[in-house]
């Protein structure tokens, strides 16, 4: 009896360290080629380049596929790349910046991040490295222009990942609609969503999500409204376009009655995935749970929800090169950015839309799943975080007064204007 | 053998002796340099320079990060206090819920038999040995006002959804709920053990003189425990206000601004806005707050103890 104690003492004690430990497992850099990366940092051979990305979820295997295709087809240059978990990204780059150590030679950074880093003159700007072996020309316009700021390039565009729209097929059959055709304005996504809203089945036609993933869905339609949410050195929150779309999407929940009230953090994924929501926007990244989940759903551009033009909201992946990095590797990087942007197929298999005209404008890419191809036609029309500085301090402000209004706990436009005055007061300090 | 009974000088077995205790703490004290007291300092340090992560230079600027959190002009000082109120509220709602469930499951187990109590002490305790992910998980699924498992059975017997997490006060109650089943395990354990430190004497005497079990518990087991109320008193008060992760994750600090405790405003600060100064400078002022708010705790306790012996 005293035996058994003993050993189930010592059995929970060794549980308990193991699940402590599990919680603090996914810190640090993940190596994916295996060897000891302390040693391959900042050694000064140039035709050896280290390569970090955020790609922790299912994408990651896809750019690995990428890195371990170019390693293979020649034998100059030698791309080590490192997957840091993505919570813990931009943590990672801001110690090896601030500590002047352990930079990566060249990183992948989101475009709404480019500018601060732009202005902390910590990123190498690659104007004069396009025109040979990589040139503008080669990507989307808005790729370049998402990866620029005042003029100059810093960034060589991966991806760009707009919001996409989804809806189940299933759904749009029962409700009498067709399940191959997607709303395409304002009027059909209002009038398909009653159609498709059966109260007493708990069963929604769009379930309005009230907290992320709002900043994409928001300034989506605030862009569709022919609205910015920064102009001329001021936020904007309380001009029309702003109010109206607010207004639109508190009229889903209060007047049409085709969403739930109340809807919680990841409340209306979660009535996608049952199939209780006939129609959803999410971004390109969901793809993965979406063919999990075995949900038989359709996806296309965003429609026109807004009152005046098409448009998107997005963000995007882009190659970037620290200022402090070695010059010599240059010759490697551009080599390897070159590949990329011919080869980068792979990266379309996740549901992500290269930004790469020799990969987008082909033949395969149409027929590499039915999302991509979904993702590249909202190209020319999608619009990007704003160029200033702490946008993060200005829009958290934004996003409770969304958050408090689809909740129906404070009026529109009182919550905006408080939003408003927020947001202006982080951004003068 | 010989020179062991050799008689030391007293000057000499008082220097040894005080090395040896020494040689004990030493691990401890490297550690507590290493990992408590640098860092302190550094935080100190870095509180009093306009520390962006990303610049090159960090200049020195005196106090001036304390003083734009006490102007109120600045967003500083909304984030702060804001923050810090939403902090006190957890605390206030949670900590006498962890130690009052904490102390009456303890005396419910001791109350078990032998062997079962050995079982329900163990379930018990396994929540908090979970992660806050998974805890915030779980109770995210539970909690989901249109498809949540709590929520189904509500409707079920004709009551109308709750909305757990997005309005008030429900945020609130969920939010102490879950912390409450997550970290109860730990006062509960720790309850047991003091309980079981009462001398069994005292009740066998109670009983003689014809004590009824609530006079028991108030004169014989709170007096006999409260060196160790005092522990699970001031431990759940720090705990609650490092709470963070099940706002962060169960509510992102909604409905509105109403969740958002402090901790999740200075690690945005931190390491969205890569502002460390100001953020160190707030982490020092919230420490000093819970140090404050423990030194009135310990003091109030002994203060009672005092009257308590002078009576």
């Amino acid at each position: 009896m005293k035996r058994t104690k003993t050993w189930l003492g010592i059995f929970f004690t060794c549980l308990l360290t193991f699940v402590l430990a599990a919680c603090n497992g996914n810190s640090g850099v993940v190596d994916n080629e295996g060897g000891d990366s302390g040693e391959k940092e900042g050694s000064g051979d140039s035709s050896e380049i280290t390569l970090w990305a955020p790609f922790s979820g299912p994408d990651g295997p896809y750019m690995k596929e990428i890195v371990d295709g170019y390693n293979d087809s020649q034998d100059e240059y030698t791309v080590n790349f490192q997957i840091v978990p993505q919570t813990e990204y931009y943590k990672n780059v801001d110690l090896a910046i601030n500590g002047e150590s352990n930079m990566p030679d060249l990183l992948v950074m989101h475009g709404d991040q480019i500018f601060t880093y732009a202005e902390k003159d910590v990123l190498r700007s690659l104007n004069d490295l396009m025109g040979e072996e990589i040139t503008e020309d080669e990507y989307h316009p808005n790729g370049i222009e998402g990866a620029s700021v005042d003029g100059e390039i810093y960034g060589v565009p991966l991806d760009i990942h707009p919001l996409l729209f989804y809806w189940n097929k299933d759904m749009f059959k029962e409700a009498g609609l067709n399940p191959e055709q997607p709303p395409a304005n304002r009027e059909e996504f209002i009038e398909y969503a009653q159609a498709l809203t059966d109260k007493d089945n708990n069963q929604y036609g769009y379930v309005v999500p009230t907290l992320w993933p709002q900043e994409f869905i928001f300034p989506t339609i605030v862009n569709q409204n022919g609205g910015e949410l920064y102009k001329d050195g001021e936020v904007q929150f309380t001009s029309d376009a702003v109010v109206e779309a607010l207004e639109f999407e508190k009229s889903l929940i209060e007047e049409y009655e085709v969403s739930p009230k109340d809807v919680q953090q990841d409340g209306e994924v979660t009535l996608f995935l049952q199939g209780k929501s006939g129609m959803h926007m999410n971004g390109p990244w969901m793809l993965e749970q979406w063919e999990e989940s075995g949900i038989n759903y359709g996806v296309a551009p965003v429609p026109q929800l807004g009152t005046e033009q098409e448009g998107v909201y997005a963000n995007s992946h882009n190659f970037v090169i620290p200022k402090s990095g070695n010059e010599e590797k240059l010759d490697a990087i551009t080599n390897f950015l070159s590949y990329v942007g011919d080869n980068a197929l792979a990266w379309a298999e996740s549901g992500q839309a290269p930004a790469s005209k020799a990969v987008y404008e082909s033949e395969e890419f149409q027929e590499v799943n039915d999302q991509s191809p979904q993702v590249a036609k909202q190209f020319d029309y999608v619009t990007f975080a704003p160029d200033v500085e702490n946008w993060g301090q200005a829009t958290s402000p934004l996003m409770e007064a969304v958050n408090e209004a689809l909740l129906g706990q404070k009026d529109v436009k009182e919550a905006l204007e408080e939003a408003q005055q927020k947001a202006s007061q982080a951004l003068e300090e | 053998m010989e020179e062991a009974r050799l008689p030391m000088s007293k000057a000499k077995r008082d220097r040894r002796s005080k090395l040896t205790s020494f040689l004990f703490v030493l691990p401890y004290l490297a550690m507590f340099l290493a990992f408590l007291f640098f860092p302190l300092v550094y935080g100190i340090y870095i509180s009093l320079n306009d520390y962006n992560l990303l610049s090159k230079e960090h200049p020195f600027i005196g106090f001036a990060n304390y003083t734009r959190i006490f102007n109120p002009d600045s967003a500083m000082n909304a984030l702060f206090f804001e923050g810090l109120w939403n902090t006190i509220k957890f605390v206030v709602f949670s900590v006498p819920l962890l130690v009052i469930i904490g102390l009456a499951l303890a005396l419910l187990l001791n109350s078990l038999p032998g062997r079962i109590r050995g079982l329900f002490r163990t379930i018990y305790f396994i929540p908090y040995a979970i992660s806050v992910s998974v805890i915030s998980i779980i109770f995210l699924w539970i909690l989901d006002t249109n498809s949540g498992l709590l929520n189904n059975f509500l409707m079920s017997l004709g009551f109308d959804p709750v909305p757990w997490l997005t309005r008030q006060p429900f945020a609130w109650i969920s939010l102490v709920g879950a912390t409450v089943w997550w970290t109860l395990g730990f006062n509960m354990i720790i309850f047991i053990n003091a309980l079981n430190e009462v001398p069994e004497d005292l009740y066998e005497a109670s009983s003689i003189d014809g004590a009824s079990a609530w006079q028991k518990f108030i004169h014989i087991t709170l007096p006999s425990i409260r060196p160790i109320m005092l522990f699970v008193v001031i431990t759940s008060t720090i705990a609650s206000f490092n709470v963070y992760g099940q706002p962060y994750l169960m509510t992102r600090g909604g409905p509105g601004d109403s969740t958002e405790v402090l901790l999740m405003g200075i690690v945005d600060l931190a390491f969205e806005q890569r502002e460390l100064g100001m953020a160190s400078a707030m982490a020092l002022l919230m420490s000093l707050i819970m140090i404050g708010v423990s030194i009135v705790q310990f003091k109030i306790s002994n203060r009672n103890q005092e009257g308590r012996k002078a009576r």
